[in-house]
């Protein structure tokens, strides 16, 4: 029975998609008079279903070989397109991962969006969401990758633009769109090109492909950047990172996935090319770069945030980075490890902070204080969320942090201490955002903030309750390293790391410096809160010159292209104009014309003759 | 003996003579005379080739003939033709007669 679960566990993503259809009969304009809300519980219980459907599977599959199941979907020319299916318990978990933050950011959502008319389309475009992760999870071909991965762009671009009358949400979808478009052509660049290389889009033949491939370093490298520059802006890597920034603009509920499992569908699909990437060294050290100063700058970026839901964005953004080192250093299993770990804990922060905003109003963390007294169920949410992301023993970010540390500590010591860096300033960062949040003094803004009813605290505890059971479940599933071979110096340093950024934070912002602090270096301060000026300089660099050639382009078929056609009717015209005067009206004129071309054909017609004319008359 | 160009290349001068008082006369009678100018031109012509080809049986003179009767009746019809002309716009000016202009 269990195996009939696992064997049919590529209907999951389609109990979403039935969802998606159907919420849409709750639109506004279709059903005006009962409301939106069916939309919302429907999708509730069509996600339990998946939810359900994939925990037997995972069930089932648990221990077992992974199966194939190959599903038809074109077949042309030498062209064969058949979408792979593995079914084993990674993709099933990641699943379950899935389907179950849906499942607590949708009932989030039916707390968080009581007030709101649209919930139609909010749950249809959650659910595609949905669907579309469970069968980015499934699929086993960078191409039908790389099909859901544009859904899912357009997804975002939909729901970013939920409140579609506010002008920053129309920017921020717009820059989110084209931004996660750049990366994911440069993706289909590389999907393409490397196809005449390997022969097949399937990971797993790739990974065999790649074991013995004997391939042009500089192919590889090219083909590997291009693969790379897809989850580069899926993941909000600098410099495609501005999008995350912007699309905080969107409601919250969907913040709650975005940050954590969205993102992550490029880390993904990075993880699984890690074989053909590793062909080429150049790569794998660009994709550390990317990752480290991502990581760095990120981490750096949120600390000066006064924006909530903006210091968490960075944050999501440096831990992605993290992944791309995890990548990069061919630690693939740090790599899934940190994206669990930091998509429960992320997901946590989120709907912490999403609750306290809700009834706060204000998302400005200088306008917030002395919440803890009144929310202490959000503060300790928080708390756990705080736990759970950095570095801190027994929780999970700690673990997936020591696999990655464990594996760089010896070849490359650097990276080693980019990591303990970003891990320090990270727990920084979500310190200062909590102290400014629940410690100190009450604010006029957060003066009176009740806590808020059941159905945003509960899917926040719930989580909470994964976060502090990861560790135990990973242990479980012997994901964790025994405390025996545990490396005892690394994981020291990073406990280190992490208290020492949180007491930092804490003594900073509890301490006795004025607030709002001023760092002394205004500009560097001005620099980091205003994301490195990252909009100005898009606009310099792409955005204008892309700008200033569409006008001359324009230009030029206006006036050029179009000038030249119509240059032949004028001509025409004007010629028109012009013979008419040869009309003159006058009959004798038009005598003399025909006298003139008579003349001028006899002469023609005895042209030959006529040279000999003379020495007739002569003669 | 005078050749046979000479009366060719006179015929052939006339013409052009004719050819240039029809297209720059501003009188219409002026243009009906040069019309009979070109008619003589080409009775010239055809009485010289008779002359000079065909002494025998001087088809041409026949033809000299009938080309002045015609232009008899050419030039009665022309003459009735300005005469009514003139009645309805009251001049001869061929500078006048202009309704075809562009």
């Amino acid at each position: 029975m269990e195996q009939f679960f696992a064997q049919t566990a590529w209907l999951i993503p389609s109990y979403p998609l039935m969802g998606m259809v159907l919420s849409m009969l709750w639109l506004p304009s279709i059903t005006p008079l009962t409301g939106p809300r069916p939309a919302g519980y429907l999708n509730l219980g069509m996600t339990g279903l998946a939810c359900l459907h994939g925990a037997i599977a995972f069930h089932a599959t648990w221990q077992q070989a992974p199966q194939y199941i190959a599903i038809p979907w074109l077949q042309i020319a030498e062209l064969d397109l058949t979408i792979p299916i593995e079914v084993s318990s990674i993709t099933l978990g990641a699943i379950l991962v899935v389907t179950s933050i849906n499942l607590l950011a949708q009932i989030y959502a039916v707390g968080y969006l009581e007030m709101d008319w649209g919930w139609a389309r909010f749950y249809a475009l959650l659910a595609l969401f949905e669907a579309g992760m469970c069968a980015l999870a499934l699929c086993d071909s960078l191409f039908f990758s790389y099909v859901i991965l544009e859904i899912l762009t357009l997804g975002t671009y939909l729901l970013i633009g939920f409140w579609l009358n506010q002008s920053l949400v129309v920017t921020g979808a717009r820059d989110a769109f084209l931004t996660k478009r750049v990366g994911d052509l440069v993706l289909l660049m590389g999907v393409l090109a490397l196809y005449p290389l390997a022969g097949t889009w399937d990971f797993q033949e790739l990974a065999i492909w790649a074991e013995t491939a004997n391939v042009n370093p500089t192919t590889a490298t090219l083909v590997g950047l291009a693969l790379i520059a897809g989850p580069m802006g899926k993941c909000a890597q600098f410099p495609l990172h501005l999008w995350l920034d912007e699309a905080m603009e969107g409601p919250v509920p969907s913040t709650i996935l975005r940050n954590s499992v969205v993102v992550a569908t490029g880390a993904w699909v990075l993880i699984k090319l890690e074989p053909v990437l590793a062909l080429s060294p150049t790569v794998l050290s660009v994709a550390i770069a990317i990752g480290s100063i991502t990581a760095v700058g990120g981490t750096l970026i949120s600390i000066a945030q006064v924006d909530v839901k903006r210091a968490l964005s960075y944050l999501t953004s440096a831990y992605m980075g993290i992944v791309f080192i995890a990548v990069g250093a061919q630690l693939s299993n740090a790599a899934f490890l940190m994206i669990l770990t930091h998509a429960v804990a992320i997901s946590l922060l989120v709907m912490s902070s999403g609750s306290i905003v809700l009834n706060s109003i204000t998302q400005d963390l200088t306008q917030m204080g002395g919440l803890w007294r009144r929310r202490p169920v959000s503060g300790l949410s928080y708390l756990v969320g705080v736990a759970g992301l950095i570095a801190l023993p027994p929780l999970g970010g700690f673990w997936s942090m020591l696999a990655l540390l464990d594996g760089v500590w010896r070849d490359r010591p650097i990276i080693a201490v980019i990591l303990l860096l970003v891990n320090a300033l990270a727990a920084f960062a979500v310190t200062r955002v909590f102290v400014l949040m629940f410690g100190g003094q009450p604010k006029p803004m957060t003066e009176r903030s009740p806590e808020n009813g059941w159905l945003v605290t509960l899917p926040m505890t719930i989580l909470a309750g994964f976060v502090l059971h990861l560790p135990l479940v990973l242990q479980t599933l012997s994901l964790l390293p025994d405390w025996a071979v545990l490396n005892k110096d690394v994981a020291l340093v990073l406990t280190w790391s992490s208290l020492s950024g949180c007491s930092l934070a804490a003594l900073v912002y509890y301490g006795p410096i004025a607030k709002p602090i001023r760092l002394p270096w205004q500009a560097l301060q001005n620099l980091l809160a205003y994301d490195f000026y990252t909009s100005r300089i898009y606009g310099v660099s792409v955005v204008g010159s892309v700008d200033r050639i569409s006008r001359l382009v324009d230009w030029g078929d206006r006036y050029l292209v179009d000038g030249l056609v119509n240059m032949v009717g004028l001509a025409s015209l004007f010629g028109g104009e012009a013979l008419k005067y040869g009309n003159s009206g006058k009959t004798q004129s038009y005598v003399l014309t025909i006298a003139l071309g008579i003349i001028l054909i006899t002469l023609l017609m005895t042209w030959s003759s006529l040279t000999n004319l003379s020495l007739v008359i002569g003669g | 003996m005078i050749s046979l160009q000479y009366f060719l290349l006179l015929a052939a001068a006339l013409f052009c003579i004719g050819i240039y008082g029809l297209v720059t006369s501003r009188n219409a009678i002026r243009v009906l005379m040069s019309i009979e100018l070109l008619l003589n031109a080409v009775n010239l012509n055809l009485i010289a080739f008779a002359n000079y080809l065909d002494p025998a049986s001087i088809k041409g003179q026949v033809f000299g003939v009938f080309v002045i009767t015609i232009a008899a009746a050419e030039a009665a019809v022309g003459l009735a033709i300005v005469l009514s002309i003139y009645r309805n716009r009251n001049t001869v000016d061929m500078e006048q007669f202009n309704l075809l202009k562009w």
